[in-house]
């Protein structure tokens, strides 16, 4: 192989691109990665969560090595109104029974773990370096240009992100469209471990995810997120581009708010913040979709839109792992074949298919509308919640009222048709 | 023509952090090239490249600064090779020890016609290393250079002191310490960062080089960050006239 050759050049140092990277340094092809950041995992945000299951299958017993914070035995819900909060909450320990456990991660650490086990492999990392374009002939893409540079490849894969720029060059889809895309922000928050062991009832080494609907994104599509990580909080708010137009509030002032919020305060109480981040998060899910295979090359990841956000679960890194393993899979085969068209590469999409990738992308497909089209969850049900439960829990020395009848009047408030029918419409999209 | 180029591994500076107790923490702080030492790289670089020859990148300090990373990031930015002394013994050493370690290293590489130094480190900037290196190997040493020209067997450069522009010539070997101003370090192209993966690094421990004596006579009592004033935490709200009004009183009333 000559210097300025390789087998395959992978483009983005994330998850979906680093665990492809490993996959086939780790069979014996010649692999470079670039990275745009200094370091992998400087330029993405996580809200904080990755579910086990797929990386487990590629790294068995990761959590024990890899830098996670705290394994997830936790899980909260809650509908969120200015003054109130009402909250469903589920411990189990089924919850951490591994291969179904899930973890809080700090990305800028988990992914430079994640970076130097492929590096380990035989990768070439290359980071600091933007790819400013592919090489293309005959509508093939043979390798990647940065700045002067020009280096080629029998396949390049694309896991430059969310909005990858490379896709939409190669024209295998066009500019994000508002509905397609949400905007997060985040806030890491120092706390020390016990604080937090504290604060949430976690034991040692476990912890909570929590989401929020309602108030923290102002009652549009979207919503609050609270992570505990080993020595510190990652809060933040995700909305819905399309939704953000028409909100009267900034999302930086929605963080602010939240933050601020009588149930948030306390446990944030003393702590400090040590990182402000902000990342577009794909919302789509399969209808976004966009053409993730060609001449010469294939798309992992965020970039190929590989992320669903079921409101109570928000689901990306693991699709990562999922479609990395897919797209090692074909390339490997390819590599055998020694033949790296788009129509050998189909093999990627029937990868794809099989797994729980696009099984349950497919499975999920409506639940995105859903949202978009039910703004009562966002802007309805926290405020039915809270007034039952004030008027259930607010003792006044007011004459005491049917319990069900109380209940009724918010729930006719709200219209018993529509609740049905959101009820039936939800369950279905699921 | 062979290039010496010296090089202080620090931690980064952007992740230190002050404890609440004033305590300074470097438990986040990567170890990185001391900044000015990217204008010596660089400058040794540009001197190979217009003139031909050979850059070396040479260190010395504990064991950790004997990382990939970091050997990569200066071999990508044009040295050759790199030669380390990499020993917990050379842990908190002062700069005229420093200057004997590099002073060990430059003697090991043997040849060399040129040694170039960072005006100082970007920890602590005693800028005392180059000249006490010069000192050492009894060779002319100049600081404060912001361009080096090179004609046979010698080294013409320029110094910018407060009032003037000196001129100096001088003969070659000799120990160059350059200012940041000297250039703007480049940023390395993809096939730079690549090549740098294969280039050599050879590196000792202080036995190894000859200084296995060596011991740090420094000891380090405490360091601690200048006490921060507290905040007043009076916080005007709105954007009333009223509210604009007591804002600006309140800071005349500081500022009296």
């Amino acid at each position: 192989m000559s210097d300025d050759r390789f087998d395959a050049i992978i483009v983005g140092g994330g998850i979906a691109g680093t665990v492809t990277a490993y996959l086939l340094a780790k069979e014996g092809l010649e692999v470079m990665l670039v990275e745009r950041g200094n370091y992998a995992g400087s330029k993405n945000v996580t809200g904080g969560r990755i579910y086990s299951h797929s990386l487990e299958k590629i790294m068995p017993g990761f959590a024990q090595e890899a830098p996670v914070e705290r394994k997830i035995t936790r899980e909260k819900i809650s509908l969120m109104t200015e003054e109130s909060n009402v909250t469903v909450e589920f411990s189990s320990t089924r919850l951490g029974e591994q291969g179904s456990d899930s973890y809080s991660v700090l990305r800028g650490v988990f992914d430079q773990w994640l970076a130097s086990k492929a590096e380990d492999a035989g990768v070439q990392m290359v980071t600091g370096i933007r790819v400013d374009d592919l090489i293309v002939r005959e509508g093939k893409v043979c390798g990647v240009i940065a700045g002067e540079d020009e280096l080629e490849a029998n396949v390049t894969i694309l896991a430059d992100g969310v909005n990858s720029l490379l896709a939409q060059k190669l024209g295998y889809r066009g500019e994000l469209a508002p509905h397609q895309v949400a905007v997060g922000v985040k806030e890491i928050i120092e706390l020390s471990a016990e604080v937090i062991d504290n604060r949430f009832n976690c034991r040692e080494g476990e912890g909570t995810s929590w989401l929020f609907a309602g108030i923290p994104s102002a009652g549009k599509v979207g919503g609050g997120f609270l992570y505990t990580n080993k020595t510190s909080i990652s809060l933040g708010v995700v909305s819905t581009l399309s939704e953000l137009i028409k909100a009267n509030k900034t999302l930086p002032q929605m963080l602010e708010d939240f933050k601020s919020h009588p149930s948030i305060e306390p446990l944030l109480k003393g702590g400090k913040m040590m990182e402000y981040s902000g990342h577009l998060v794909p919302e789509g899910g399969f209808h976004m979709v966009p053409k993730i295979i060609g001449d010469g090359v294939l798309v992992v990841g965020d970039a190929a839109g590989f992320c669903i956000n079921l409101g109570y679960a928000v689901r990306g890194m693991d699709f990562a792992v999922g479609s990395a393993e897919c797209a090692a899979k074909a390339v490997l085969k390819a590599n055998k074949a020694q033949d790296f068209s788009a129509g050998f590469l189909q093999c990627y999409q029937s990868f794809l298919d099989e797994s729980f990738v696009m099984k349950d992308l497919k499975h999920y497909r409506n639940f995105p509308h859903f949202l978009e089209e039910t703004p009562r969850i966002f802007n309805g049900y926290p405020g039915m919640a809270a007034d039952i439960m004030t008027d259930l829990f607010v003792v006044t020395g007011n004459p005491p009222q049917p319990m069900m009848k109380m209940m009724m009047k918010h729930v006719k408030n709200m219209g018993m048709l529509n609740i049905a029918k959101d009820g039936w419409k939800g369950v279905r999209s699921l | 023509m062979n290039i010496i180029t010296c090089f202080k591994v620090v931690p980064e500076e952007q992740d230190i952090t002050v404890k609440p107790n004033r305590d300074i923490s470097f438990e986040k702080a990567p170890m990185t090239i001391s900044a000015y030492d990217l204008n010596c790289i660089e400058a040794g670089t540009q001197l190979a490249e217009a003139n031909g020859g050979n850059v070396i990148g040479i260190s010395v300090g504990a064991k950790k600064i004997d990382d990939s990373k970091l050997k990569k990031n200066v071999l990508s930015r044009g040295p050759e090779s790199i030669f380390m002394v990499a020993d917990d013994k050379l842990e908190n050493i002062d700069t005229y020890q420093t200057a004997n370690a590099l002073k060990a290293v430059a003697e090991k590489i043997k040849d060399y016609d040129l040694i170039l130094c960072g005006e100082g480190s970007a920890d602590l900037y005693a800028q005392q290393v180059g000249p006490q290196l010069g000192q050492l190997l009894s060779l002319p040493a100049i600081n404060s250079v912001s361009k080096i020209t090179l004609a046979d067997g010698k080294a013409i450069v320029e110094r910018t002191l407060e009032n003037e522009l000196e001129t100096l010539e001088i003969s070659l070997p000799a120990v160059i310490s350059v200012t940041s101003d000297i250039n703007l370090p480049r940023i390395p192209s993809m096939k730079q960062i690549l090549a740098a993966g294969k280039k050599s690094a050879t590196i000792w421990s202080a036995e190894d080089a000859g200084i296995g004596n060596l011991s740090a006579t420094l000891g380090v009592i405490e360091t601690k960050a200048p006490e921060q004033m507290d905040r007043k935490k009076d916080i005007v709200q709105g954007d009333s006239e009223e509210a604009i009004k007591s804002f600006i009183t309140k800071i005349q009333e500081v500022l009296k």
